[in-house]
């Protein structure tokens, strides 16, 4: 399998900068590792994420949204020539409940791609606590290739 | 259990505010609430559309609350999700409906449905479990 390129890397890059105001820029998510095999990424503890008044617990909703974002990362790192992608479905399974203020570990990969879907799964556990999986979650995207990446498309439309 | 107390309960949860949704009905079984558009919520920042996981997370609120309305620490335990993503969601006032399918005395099935303009076109469905014990 081909190594990824510099290029490629520094897109990565400016697609998860250039996100704005939205969820992911909210999360800080810092990708720690990125290969076609799978990526790592970690998202800081966030009081805002938190479910009690002590806020060392976090929502189960907030992992929800990790490895969705992080399925994403792992398709655009993994998939060649996807101009854009969509969730279709989605099951997460909370095994422990996430009570820390460490930062939160992500690690998924796409198993498998057809020209229309990819197949994702992914799992959740808080730093130096890796062997104690928080969340594991699995996920089908529908794909549409096409010319214009998805990096594109989301360049060009922060610049109009 | 008035809607009033159990909005008061939501707005002390800091995630239900960054979520920022408000219950509009509660039964016995069920719960409806609204979130209102913040541009954190963005998933696509091109198109402008909610992030999944955010409308996953809203209907697992929605579906903490029919399970567990009267919470006074932290929300209803969940054990597990799926979601099934029907249409793209653009900026705009999200709503959930959550239906207990069943509740045990340890476990409850809950379906949810989101939409935006109608009801009748959901932009995802949802099955969420909870532990109660």
């Amino acid at each position: 399998m081909p190594d990824i390129t510099k290029q490629k890397m520094e897109q990565i890059a400016l697609m998860w900068n250039a996100r704005g105001s939205g969820l992911i820029t909210h999360m800080a998510l810092e990708i720690e590792d990125v290969a076609i095999e799978g990526v790592r990424v970690r998202m800081p503890f966030n009081p805002d994420f938190c479910v009690d008044s002590d806020q060392t617990l976090l929502h189960g909703g907030i992992l929800t949204a990790l490895l969705d974002s992080v399925f994403g990362l792992a398709n655009f790192v993994a998939i060649e020539g996807v101009s854009t992608m969509a969730t279709l479905d989605l099951r997460v399974d909370y095994l422990r409940p996430a009570r820390s203020r460490a930062d939160v570990i992500v690690r998924a990969h796409c198993f498998r791609q057809t020209r229309h879907i990819a197949f994702n799964a992914g799992s959740i556990s808080f730093d130096g606590h890796e062997d104690a999986e928080i969340a594991r979650g699995t996920a089908s995207f529908a794909l549409t290739r096409g010319d214009i990446s998805l990096f594109e498309a989301m360049t060009k439309g922060k610049a109009s | 259990m008035n809607l009033q107390t159990v909005n008061a309960n939501v707005s002390r949860v800091p995630f239900f505010r960054f979520l920022n949704f408000e219950v509009q009905s509660l039964g016995a079984l069920h719960a409806v609430a609204e979130m209102t558009f913040e541009p954190r919520h963005i998933g696509n920042p091109v198109m402008e559309l909610y992030h999944g996981g955010i409308i996953a997370s809203f209907m697992e609120a929605a579906a903490a609350i029919a399970v567990h309305p009267d919470f006074a620490d932290v929300p209803a335990k969940p054990i597990n999700l799926t979601v099934d993503y029907l249409r793209p969601a653009p900026k705009g006032p999200l709503y959930a409906r959550a239906n207990v399918t069943r509740k045990g005395k340890r476990i409850a099935s809950v379906s949810v449905i989101s939409w935006q303009i109608s009801e009748e076109k959901p932009v995802a469905e949802g099955l969420y479990h909870f532990l109660l014990v």
